[in-house]
């Protein structure tokens, strides 16, 4: 019986050979049959594995580092990595997720990667790199462009690109955060705040002003507040409102044929959807209404979510969209955490972890069942 | 060959592998038996899991380690009388596991990099090339000028180092680490707590 060092020897090299380019389904019996052999082989295997995968994260570092170009221990405080300076001598701190930051798909992923799964063989070029660059923020100051009955203090619009996501302070002290491919015009009277939005998703940070109610217009709808938080995500079928603090009413125009449609309250915790069919309200804790909104750090958050809707989040953020051609994938549930711009790896856990390949096309990527 | 049980452990036991250290280091008498006595813990621990998940993996993973390291002591001829006062520490051990606190990404990050940081400048250099560049090993021995058969050999010990790093916080200083790696860099600072 080999001692447990002997085993992680032999564990550490058959997967060092797995990552070399001379890998060959022979080599990948004799493996499967070492790893059957002991359970100690296996966790040693896992393990390693883990780890090596981990280690992908590391690219976060190579930003800005030009290629070839070893940096020199401790030397991140210059890499842009604009959280935090990855030297030993700082104390961890919590915050947001860093930018850079991979997602360590092993650990959060409760559905896919198999732990043994081939590395590919030559990796696709360089996954998008969110590029602060690709983003655009157009300020559009209108001019006072006729007597408004309301004496407009303030009109300006905002909108982002694809995998753009853009904070815009108010002059009140709220502050909206404008997520992917979305436009807003916020119009600043004495008597209202009105944001108007145009297309996509916002979070409110609503600073208190009830003699200036907050209204969020989407269509027919409007979501209004007084001092609280919320999201507003307009699609072309629906309308949803997510509250995380206080409470915001949701108004609409009368329906087609004059109905009077109510207005909803909307408590801390709710997910409200709104479609012609009225309105849906799904009341849940905070923290439930707080996952749907990772986004703003960067992050999709799926729990046993039907892979079509999961493809359809990660399209809102990339110009790359995900097309899932088979209809018997749509419901494959997956769970895990990801960064949004990260889809080429999403794809690629896929294919390891369920009957998918992946077809990737100039600006698309295509999803079939195996 | 079961997926899901390869995932569950990596996702519920390898996480808390730093904790699981420093509780084997403080509880046992034996720096030198403490690799085989992780081994043994995960063995276990997989095993059982394979019949029925532990509900609570954290505490059954440290309820694991404490009836192993009982075992042993009974079978061990010779017993330290330090090694008895421990283990009846144990169980006050176990319930003050710190609560669970997930690392959050970057936390984890940083951690990632100093791992990487101590690594020996060789393998260190091969493990950039190949993780950060993602190039091919053929290609990484191109460029640094060495043989394959070396670039796959710091690719092994790279993966032994940043697992031992980065899960176990490099708790495992011993002369057997240096054995494998030519190199130990680093003051030790794995000590740090990570929860």
């Amino acid at each position: 019986m080999a001692s447990s060092r002997q085993i992680e020897l032999i564990a550490s090299a058959w997967l060092a050979r797995r990552d070399g380019a001379e890998w060959t389904a022979h080599d990948q019996l004799q493996l499967d049959a070492w790893l059957q052999e002991s359970t100690a082989h296996r966790v040693a295997y896992l393990r390693l594995d883990a780890a090596w995968r981990q280690s992908d994260r590391l690219k976060a570092l190579g930003a800005g580092v030009p290629a070839g170009a070893v940096p020199e221990r401790g030397a991140w405080g210059m890499a842009p990595l604009p959280e935090s300076r990855a030297t030993p001598s700082e104390s961890g701190t919590d915050g947001e997720p860093s930018a850079p930051a991979r997602v360590a798909a092993a650990r959060h992923l409760s559905a896919l990667s198999p732990a043994t799964r081939k590395l590919p063989k030559s990796r696709p070029r360089r996954l998008l790199r969110y590029a602060t660059a690709g983003f655009a923020l157009v300020v559009l100051a209108s001019l006072a462009w006729g007597w408004r009955h309301y004496a407009a203090v303030d009109q300006a619009s905002y909108r982002t690109a694809i995998g753009g996501l853009q904070d815009v302070p108010l002059p009140d002290g709220s502050v909206i955060t404008l997520s992917s491919d979305s436009r807003i015009l916020v119009t600043l009277s004495r008597s209202e705040r009105h944001i108007d939005l145009q297309q996509g998703e916002a979070f409110f940070k609503v600073a208190k002003d009830p003699g200036r109610p907050f209204v969020v217009s989407a269509g027919d709808r409007r979501a209004i507040a007084v001092g609280t938080r919320y999201d507003v995500r307009r699609d072309a079928a629906e309308l949803r409102v997510i509250v995380t603090q206080g409470v915001v009413r949701l108004e609409s125009d009368n329906g087609p044929g004059g109905r009077r449609r109510p207005s909803t309250l909307l408590p801390a915790g709710s997910i409200a959807l709104a479609s012609d069919a009225g309105v849906v309200v799904n009341s849940g804790s905070v923290q439930q209404a707080e996952e749907f909104l990772s986004w703003r750090s960067g992050f999709l958050s799926f729990h046993d979510t039907p892979l079509a809707s999961a493809a359809a989040e990660f399209n809102r953020y990339n110009a790359r969209k995900i097309v899932i051609g088979d209809a018997s994938i749509g419901s494959l549930r997956v769970g895990g955490n990801f960064r949004w711009s990260n889809a080429e790896t999403f794809v690629r856990l896929l294919e390891l972890g369920f009957p998918v390949r992946a077809v990737h096309g100039k600006d698309v990527i295509v999803l079939k069942s195996r | 060959m079961d997926d899901s049980l390869d995932n569950w452990f990596i996702r519920e036991i390898l996480v808390h592998e730093r904790a699981l250290m420093r509780y084997l280091l403080r509880s046992w008498y034996r720096r030198d038996e403490i690799h085989d006595l992780r081994q043994d813990i995960y063995v276990r621990v997989y095993e059982a899991a394979a019949k029925a998940r532990p509900a609570m993996p954290k505490s059954f993973m440290f309820t694991t380690a404490r009836h192993l390291m009982t075992d042993r002591l009974r079978r061990a001829r010779v017993v330290s009388i330090d090694a008895v006062g421990d283990l009846d520490a144990l169980n006050v051990l176990i319930d003050e596991v710190s609560p669970e606190r997930r690392l959050s990404a970057r936390q984890e990050l940083k951690q990632l990099t100093e791992a990487f940081d101590r690594l020996p400048d060789r393998c260190r250099e091969v493990v950039w090339l190949r993780r950060v560049e993602e190039l091919p090993q053929k290609e990484v021995a191109l460029r640094m000028g060495i043989g394959e058969k070396t670039v796959e050999k710091q690719v092994a010990k790279g993966m032994r180092l940043i697992a031992e790093y980065f899960y176990g916080g490099g708790h495992t200083h011993r002369s057997r680490e240096r054995a494998a790696a030519d190199a130990e860099h680093g003051d030790g600072h794995g000590q740090q707590q990570a929860d």
